[in-house]
């Protein structure tokens, strides 16, 4: 009986094995293949440290390393772990950050790489060398000193604390050169690759595509599980759209619109994974403090408080890459927003009536007439600056203001807003990494982004107080005074919604996860094809 | 005859003096600048400082008579510089380019000419029959589909029918013959077809015009046979304006094909040019203006040299 119990056990864990076993095999990296992926951008030159497009971070980074990289399973990507750096250690005044690089990593030239190599790959992004840019060097402002103790300790010393410290040298443009090149021309990197990532260089055919290959001495053993990778640069979304669909690319690591999610699922069913985030990106509406009557910060309110976000949110996410309502800081990420307090902003309550009520109360008190008319400069793109803006312009529509939109070539766009050539604009920004410092230094008094011309000492002094903070519990508090400053008691400039993620690709992609920036997890170490 | 092929080949260069003084002045109108572009990506925020320091460096901070001076000069000497955008040679980047651009307007160069001159032929005889009615309605709709949205439709049959989309990565014919056609045939079908609906047009009413003529009466008269008279008489006089027509024709194509390159993800002239335009790389965008310009400008003159050829009342007047 005891036997025929436990033949019947036996039979049953086989039948279970056999049936569980292929979705198992299929979760394990497997070894081999071609990534295919289509890249909307180009890198102008090679030479991360120097170039602000992701059309550089996609093709180039897999053949470097960083320091330090976010974490590639965290799908907030906000959590810093080691890449170059085995271990590091931080001093109690904060100010010491000590780190221990791992041994055995070479250059794809055979080379070892030495703390040397760590130190002049930051000089050259914190003080780069006459004629040499670096797009970057202001957020290393705090820096004193690098100093290189032995060939694998690298220190950098701070002149004061700085809560975004770690996540800057996480960042995917700090790619780590050699430093014998680096002596001899700081140039080379703008139009050649050497560096100790997981893949090496073949060839880069301008307009057409971007091919490296497995790396055999890659530091981290059985990694990369790819052969290679191939990045075609295709500039039409439609054509994109079309490479997916006909699997000519596995993927394409920037974004596709909700209609192009629904079209690749409708055709390809489950041959198609789809990965959605909130997007490090937003849209934000600028109005020029020297431009009456947008100098009145009752006219600034009351233009947010006209806007539905929460009915937008489930609206306008149907046709734009728009969907979460947030304040300053992406939804789910570490200083994001609790949504009690976001309520408590204005434009952000949940009755729309009152709100906008008090909306026209502000107007009135502000002596804007019934009907009153301003310009609204949109760019000249269709996602989402056009669903978004024909939003705004009806929101504002309900508060009886009368908007004209002027749509602005996106190629001048920039230009008009650096000009102050506008009463009323849409602004933007995508980050490379959700961190408060690098999200809202654009709005202090100083900043080159400040194009609403707006001047508040308060905000400058807890934009450093946050930056400074020692504790989260202190900088989640002046984060959250900044926040209320910035959108609710001055309105400098108010947020639409936060840009959505939406990344459908082939199902054999495995090992890549989506983040809230399109700049992060492009290593592709990690990433294997499924058979 | 000679007198005459040295004036035309002299005219060409005020032409394209003409073209670079307007080129050059025309794209600084429009706002912005290559640095701005470059730096205004996604953040927005790179400070004035870095900007200031790259306008310096690709030389925007001098005055415009000196950028004209220095251009002209290297134009004189056939040095386009190197792109504001990329840094790499203009050369380089043109060279990339071209010999796509040259293969799909060769192949819809020959799909036109091989479907125009027999339609065109066949509709003038038949003449208001339904044979002419047929080929009429053909090149109507030819002239009417914009080659783009055909694109789009070669695209859309062959994923939803084949589930196959062509190449999206340029093989040189001589590499890989196979792969170079399955990429290059759907957009030189879909721009043969709207570039044969031109000249079939054009081969009709030129043979139209010759078939009425008095020594075509002659020749049927002296009993000559038809297919001879038609080759020997007609189609050499009609072939006039129709050579006009595809030689203009396939200047365009070797860099106006900029939606329909788009659409096939060719990485061609059009789609360069359209890159240029969008970053405002200066340089570049005058190489390519200068590039077609020069294309046109020496179709003309081949054009000329055939017609005096063909017809000696070029050459003697």
């Amino acid at each position: 009986m005891l036997n025929r119990i436990n033949a019947l056990f036996m039979l049953a864990v086989g039948i279970v094995m056999a049936l569980v076993w292929p979705a198992m095999a299929q979760d394990k990296p497997r070894s081999g293949g071609e990534l295919i992926f289509a890249v909307p951008s180009e890198p102008p030159s090679y030479d991360a440290h120097q170039e602000e497009t992701f059309g550089v971070i996609h093709p180039v980074a897999p053949h470097y390393n960083t320091l330090l990289r976010t974490d590639p399973t965290d799908k907030t990507g906000t959590k810093p772990v080691g890449d170059l750096a085995e271990s590091w250690t931080i001093s109690s005044d904060q100010k010491t950050y000590t780190f221990k690089l791992r041994s055995g990593v070479k250059f794809h030239d055979g080379s070892d790489m030495t703390s040397k190599d760590v130190k002049a790959s930051y000089d050259k992004i914190m003080k780069p060398p006459a004629g040499v840019k670096s797009l970057r060097a202001a957020s290393y402002g705090a820096v004193e000193s690098v100093e290189t103790p032995d060939a694998h300790t690298i220190v950098f010393k701070l002149k004061w604390p700085e809560s975004s410290f770690l996540l800057n040298l996480a960042s995917p443009w700090n790619f780590i050169y050699k430093a014998d090149i680096l002596a001899k021309d700081p140039h080379w990197y703008e139009k050649n690759i050497m560096g100790t990532g997981p893949f090496l260089f073949v060839e880069h055919v301008r307009g057409s595509h971007w091919v490296g290959k497995k790396n055999p001495n890659y530091w981290d053993k059985g990694k990369p599980y790819l052969d290679s990778y191939r990045a075609l640069f295709i500039k039409s979304s439609s054509a994109q759209v079309a490479a997916v669909r006909g699997e000519r690319a596995h993927i394409q690591f920037r974004g596709f619109t909700p209609a192009d999610r629904d079209s690749l699922v409708k055709a390809l069913g489950n041959k198609i994974t789809v990965q959605e985030s909130p997007w490090d990106c937003v849209l934000m509406v600028n109005m020029h403090h020297d431009k009456k009557p947008f100098d009145d910060k009752r006219v600034r309110r009351a233009l947010t408080l006209a806007l539905d976000r929460y009915t937008a949110s489930k609206n306008l996410s149907r046709i734009a890459i728009v969907q979460d309502v947030a304040g300053i800081q992406v939804p789910g990420t570490p200083w994001a927003t609790p949504p009690e307090d976001l309520e408590k902003l204005a434009g952000y309550g949940r009755d729309i009536n009152a709100s906008r009520a008090e909306a026209r109360k502000l107007l009135k008190e502000a002596g804007v007439p019934e009907g009153f008319s301003f310009t609204f400069k949109n760019r000249g793109v269709p996602q989402p600056y056009e669903p978004v803006g024909i939003w705004l312009i009806d929101q504002w529509k309900q508060i009886g203001l009368n908007v004209k939109q002027e749509i602005v070539e996106a190629s001048a766009f920039h230009s008009m807003l650096k000009r102050g050539d506008f009463e009323v604009s849409m602004d933007f920004q995508c980050g490379f990494i959700v961190e408060p410092d690098l999200d809202i230094a654009r709005f202090l008094a100083v900043s080159d982004a400040n194009y609403g011309k707006h001047k508040d000492k308060v905000m400058d002094e807890l934009y450093l107080k946050q930056a400074r903070a020692t504790s989260p519990e202190e900088r989640k508090k002046y984060l959250r005074q900044f926040e209320k400053r910035l959108l609710d008691e001055e309105v400098h400039v108010f947020y639409t919604l936060q840009w959505h993620r939406i990344i459908p690709h082939n199902a054999k992609v495995r090992g890549w996860m989506v983040t809230p920036s399109h700049y992060l997890n492009q290593q592709l170490d990690t990433v294997w094809l499924a058979q | 005859m000679g007198a005459y092929l040295i004036k035309r080949f002299f005219l060409m260069f005020p032409t394209l003096l003409g073209v670079a003084l307007v080129t050059f002045l025309l794209i600084r109108v429009i706002p912005g600048d290559v640095v701005e572009l470059r730096y205004s990506g996604d953040r927005g925020s790179v400070s004035q400082e870095v900007i200031d320091k790259e306008r310096a460096r690709v030389g925007l901070d001098q005055p415009v008579w000196k950028q004209l001076a220095t251009w002209l000069v290297g134009l004189a000497k056939l040095d386009f510089g190197t792109s504001m955008w990329t840094g790499a040679p203009i050369w380089e980047e043109i060279e990339l380019r071209f010999a796509l651009s040259l293969q799909v307007a060769v192949m819809a160069t020959v799909i036109a000419v091989l479907l125009a001159l027999p339609l065109g032929v066949l509709a003038a005889l038949k003449q208001d029959t339904w044979v002419d009615y047929v080929i009429r309605i053909f090149s109507i709709a030819g002239l009417a589909v914009p080659s783009f949205w055909l694109g789009i439709v070669f695209i859309l049959v062959l994923l939803v029918f084949f589930q196959w989309l062509p190449p999206m990565v340029y093989t040189p014919f001589w590499q890989n013959p196979w792969e170079n056609m399955a990429q290059l045939i759907w957009p030189a079908l879909a721009v043969g077809y709207r570039y044969s609906a031109v000249s079939t047009r054009m081969t009709r009413s030129a043979m139209l015009e010759v078939l009425r003529e008095d020594y075509i009466r002659t020749a049927k008269a002296k009993g000559l046979w038809q297919s001879l008279v038609l080759r020997r008489h007609a189609l050499k006089n009609a072939m006039l304006p129709v050579m006009t027509v595809v030689g203009v024709e396939f200047a365009f194509l070797i860099g106006g094909l900029v939606v329909t390159e788009q659409v096939f993800n060719l990485n061609g002239l059009g789609l360069l040019f359209v890159q240029a335009v969008a970053h405002r790389d200066y340089t570049l965008l005058q190489a390519l203006v200068m590039l077609v310009a020069g294309i046109f400008i020496f179709m003309n003159f081949l054009l000329d040299v055939a017609f005096a050829w063909l017809d000696p009342r070029v050459r003697y007047a």
